[in-house]
């Protein structure tokens, strides 16, 4: 009995890898492989004073990177995980509250209301950056400056300071990344069954009741894939943080690293391609290290 | 009845306000870009800005059409975009399948490994992708860009379809089992068409991804015949020497307008598609 | 109305790319039959036209094009040495000629004209364009940075001779959203002119950063209070604004500053930079040396196309003509001597700052030190850190860093 069934496993376990193989093959050509080279070429002194006759110097690179690892990286890492906690509980909460409005009966602008919602996703990432630098923050001329200047008299730097800074940010990525999260829970929320709702209002649930007890457990599987792949993109956001105060001759005075921004200002104006090979293949390390947890982490809240 | 009425208006109003102010901040760096492309007297930083120019004009539209080859850039996206989509799509749906309906060895180790992928920037390993591109002579073609793309976003649609997948019933493809279909036909006229939503939301995200992106195509793509809207409007970019901000505005514009088309049209696919919703129609 | 749309947008497309096709057809068919010399560049559309006609003389055995970048110095990293995909020249300012050079990317002109190519040249320009010893650029012309003012509000025999006076009208006329003088106070290219101006430097010859020197830290203590006199932003964008909005008085730009400013209905001054009281020495901006470069990846088989192409555009007419339309000071010494170029006190003006500009330094170092300085600056000018310990910190940063390289 045993034989053929394990035939079968292996034969299935071959056909489903043969299915996947071609989607396999681009990831590991275009993902995998680069950050095996990388790996590789962090072993070596390729810079710019050995560019083509470059040699194999073992572990050198990531003595140094660890230099780098300093405390401005350990503060970097915490403005990290800050940066994605506030990042998407502010997303996730604003979000549910909008779709759940958009979900109200009785709202006959709703999808005009959804279409114009959806309006900042289209628009390339970088240019809604640069816009709403100099067009709503510049200290000078920005909109929000004058209307500011007009109610109090003040004129504000936003982006001078780490923590308004912060919060300039956190508006601009929370405007570029809500419209995804809001079509998410909209999605998620239609696909309650409506009898739930009914059976509950009999009970005598109100509406945060049901919100709790109801839309959030039933969201949660739906929305769950959705979620983590934003996770991962908030935690690896560069354009943001970078070109809102950080972009070379326009740098505003305030200092917020994410790990990200840091390594690209300490490894990558240098030129030296071990090196900054060396910091993204211990960036890499550490994600891992994070995916673990992580995972750890969930296996015991399901158990 | 009638207390009830009032209030039904009443938060009526309410909500409807909340939603005037959410659309007026969601539009308000784009109505910006507007009202600064289409001023005369054109400067993005004037000290006393206001939403309607005083003085109309399509200069700066024509600017974008005359002074820089728009169109060619247009049709070398619109390559790049449908050829990725397609290749994309037709890699990783099958994946995608497989890996929500079969159970195999390794599965969830790999699902894993594509989470992790999925979280490494690209733009850490760009040298070593260049170096790559450059040993198989694809430096500078449309093939090595799409190659590219169809890779990086190939993590995103496997992981993202095969979530939509595991909300198909089962039930239904066993359904269809008893009626004598193979896996092929199963796919191809139950799974698929049930799973329409998903295929639209993801080939929408890719389309997204590709119109818009500039990093790659600035440094992989080097004739100016080649560019790419995204990375064509980068460069007009105001430099100091150089560029113009209504001009760029304009071009912006210019450029999302069609993305929102798109967006537009597969709105109502993506709301009801995305999760089980669509499932159960 | 769905349909309809799409349809719509169906046809839009279609049509659009039509045209497209067509557009690309005629560049392509024009081409044939030559040798193609492509060239890479960062600069207005009125400097390339002269080029173009300039080149247009060769016509049809060499085919010139020039290719507008962005992010040029990234892309020439990545593409320098790749056959398929890098330009034959690129044209550029002179301050990447160390990193070029040193990954092996560059050919020295010198093999291609004869040593004494650049006899005939203002020796600044030479200075900007020798490497470790070697030739790398036929310098075009250079550009200064230079004081202008608003002539409305700014009489010319009011512009300030010193920093002191600077300061007093800046003092003065600094209210009610109107600036006296503003610049991009915590750009490194715009600051270096104080700190040469107080006779310090960010980096020696040899490429040892001096960010914690006694002169740097006076330069920027006394730059200082001029910044507490100008807004918050330190991009171009809003400094140029101001002025071509009539909202600062004076500012220190580039010559291609000028167009726009002129273009804005402003009656500009060009004043010469301020000198220091406590030192006596003007303020010396750094000074950009156009030109070009040959790149290694094509030059053995295009070597006599590369040649003629660099011969016409060292004619001095060409320098002449690229001098008015850029309003910068042409490199070669024989323009000085002819009517037209003597004539125009833009240039003039250029070449007079250029006695005591400073090239920007080409040693691969340098390369560091832009983003080091810039954060050093934003630091003490933006956040309000202590200058002393700000200074050490950068030097530190800049010597790790520059240790990082190598």
């Amino acid at each position: 009995m045993k034989q053929p069934s394990i035939k079968k496993n292996v034969r299935r376990t071959v056909r489903a890898y043969l299915v996947s193989a071609p989607s396999f093959a681009l990831i590991a050509l275009i993902v995998v492989f680069p950050i095996l080279y990388t790996g590789y070429i962090s072993l070596t002194n390729m810079n710019t004073y050995h560019w083509f006759n470059f040699d194999f110097i073992g572990l050198k690179n990531y003595e140094r990177a660890l230099l780098v690892f300093d405390s401005g990286f350990l503060s970097a890492l915490l403005m990290t995980v800050l940066w994605t906690f506030v990042n998407m509980v502010l997303q996730l909460m604003i979000a549910f509250l909008i779709a759940n409005l958009l979900n109200v009966r009785h709202l006959p602008l709703r999808n005009v209301y959804k279409t114009i919602l959806m309006f900042p996703w289209a628009m390339p990432g970088y240019v809604s950056i640069l816009l709403w630098k100099t067009g709503m923050f510049n200290s000078e001329f920005g909109l929000l400056t004058q209307w500011m200047k007009d109610l109090s008299g003040v004129t504000v730097r936003w982006l001078q300071n780490d923590v308004s800074a912060f919060i300039c940010c956190t508006v601009v990525n929370l405007w570029l990344a809500l419209p995804f999260m809001i079509m998410i829970m909209d999605g998620g929320l239609k696909s309650i069954d409506r009898s739930y709702y009914e059976s509950a209002t009999l009970d005598g649930a109100g509406p945060v009741r049901q919100a709790v007890s109801i839309t959030l457990p039933c969201l949660k599987p739906i929305i769950g894939p959705s979620v983590m792949i934003t996770l991962f993109t908030t935690f690896k956001q560069f354009d943001v943080i970078y070109l809102m105060t950080q972009q070379v001759g326009s740098q505003t005075g305030a200092h917020i690293h994410t790990i990200i921004t840091y390594a690209y200002e300490n490894a990558f104006i240098t030129n030296n391609y071990g090196y900054s090979s060396a910091i993204s293949i211990m960036i890499f390390i550490l994600l891992i290290v994070f995916a673990q947890l992580s995972n750890r982490h969930s296996k015991e809240a399901n158990a | 009845m009638k207390r009830k009425t009032i209030k039904r208006i009443a938060s009526g109003t309410v909500i409807n306000l909340f939603f005037v102010v959410c659309c007026f901040l969601a539009l308000l760096p784009i109505l910006y870009a507007l009202s600064v492309s289409l001023d005369a007297k054109g400067s993005l930083l004037s000290s006393n800005f206001s939403f309607i120019p005083k003085e109309l004009t399509f200069t700066h539209y024509v600017r974008v059409f005359t002074d820089e080859p728009v169109l060619l850039w247009l049709k070398n996206t619109l390559l790049l975009t449908v050829a990725t989509v397609v290749l994309a799509m037709a890699t990783a749906v099958p994946a995608a399948y497989v890996f929500s309906r079969k159970r195999f060895a390794g599965r969830r180790l790999v699902l894993r490994i594509l989470l992790l992928l999925y979280s490494f920037p690209s733009i850490l390993s760009m040298f070593a992708i260049y170096k790559l591109m450059s040993t198989l002579s694809l430096v500078n073609t449309h093939i090595g860009l799409i190659v590219i793309y169809a890779g990086t976003m190939s993590v995103f649609a496997l992981l993202n379809m095969k979530g939509y997948f595991d909300a198909i019933p089962v039930e239904i493809e066993e359904a269809g089992r008893i009626d004598g279909c193979n896996d092929l036909a199963i796919v191809t006229k139950i799974v698929l068409p049930l799973a329409r939503p998903t295929l639209i939301v993801t080939g929408v995200m890719i389309v997204n991804f590709v119109w818009n992106e500039y990093i790659f195509s600035i440094n992989f793509l080097t004739g100016s015949d080649r560019m790419t809207l995204a990375s064509g409007l980068y460069s007009l970019q105001a430099t100091e020497t150089s560029g113009s901000w209504p001009v760029f505005a304009a071009a912006s514009l210019v450029v999302s307008f069609p993305v929102l088309i798109i967006f537009f049209l597969s709105q109502k696919n993506m709301v009801s598609g995305l999760t089980s919703g669509g499932v159960k129609g | 109305m769905r349909k309809i749309l799409c349809l719509l947008l169906a046809c839009m497309l279609v049509l659009l790319s039509g045209c497209a096709a067509n557009n690309s057809d005629e560049t392509q068919s024009k081409k044939t039959g030559a040798v193609t010399i492509t060239i890479w560049h960062d600069k207005e559309d009125s400097v390339i036209a002269v080029l173009e006609e300039a080149v247009k003389a060769l016509e049809p055995d060499i085919h010139v094009v020039f290719e507008k970048k962005t992010g040029m110095t990234e892309s020439l990293k990545l593409v320098g040495n790749d056959v398929n995909a890098a330009p034959d020249m690129y044209l550029f300012a002179h301050d990447k000629i160390g990193v070029y050079a040193e990954m092996g990317i560059l050919t020295p002109i010198t093999e291609l004209l004869g040593n004494d190519a650049l006899s005939g040249y203002v020796p600044l320009t030479v200075e900007g364009a020798t490497y470790k010893g070697q030739i790398y650029q036929v310098p075009l012309y250079f550009e200064t940075l230079l004081f202008m003012y608003n002539r409305k509000y700014m009489a010319d025999e009011d512009a300030p001779a010193t920093t002191e006076e600077l300061y007093q009208y800046m003092q003065r006329k600094t209210k009610y959203g109107h600036y006296g003088f503003v610049e991009q106070h915590s750009t490194p290219y715009y600051a270096a002119g104080w700190i040469h101006g107080f006779g310090g430097s960010l980096i020696t010859a040899d490429g040892v950063p001096c960010l914690d020197s006694n002169e740097v830290k006076a330069a920027l203590a006394y730059h200082k209070k001029f910044v507490e006199y100008m807004p918050g932003e330190t991009e171009y964008a809003t400094v140029n604004t101001l002025f071509t909005e009539g909202m600062a008085h004076a500012t220190i730009a580039g010559p291609w500053f000028v167009p726009t400013v002129r273009a804005a209905g402003i009656d500009v001054g060009i004043a010469p930079m301020p000198v220091v009281d406590e030192t006596g020495l003007s303020l010396a901006p750094y000074s950009g040396i156009q030109g070009l470069h040959v790149l290694k990846a094509h030059v053995a088989e295009k070597k006599d196309a590369i040649v003629k192409v660099l011969g016409v555009l060292m004619q001095p007419e060409v320098s002449v003509k690229l001098a008015k339309v850029s309003g910068c000071a042409p490199a070669l010494e024989s323009c000085y001597t002819m009517e037209e170029v003597t004539s125009d006190s833009l240039i003039m003006a250029m070449k007079q700052t250029a006695e005591t500009a400073i090239p920007m330094p080409n040693i691969p170092e340098m390369d560091v030190m832009w983003t080091v300085t810039g954060n050093l600056l934003t630091n003490v000018n933006m956040s309000g850190q202590d200058i002393d310990t700000a200074c050490a910190d950068a030097q530190k940063k800049a010597l790790e860093l520059i240790e990082a390289m190598k």
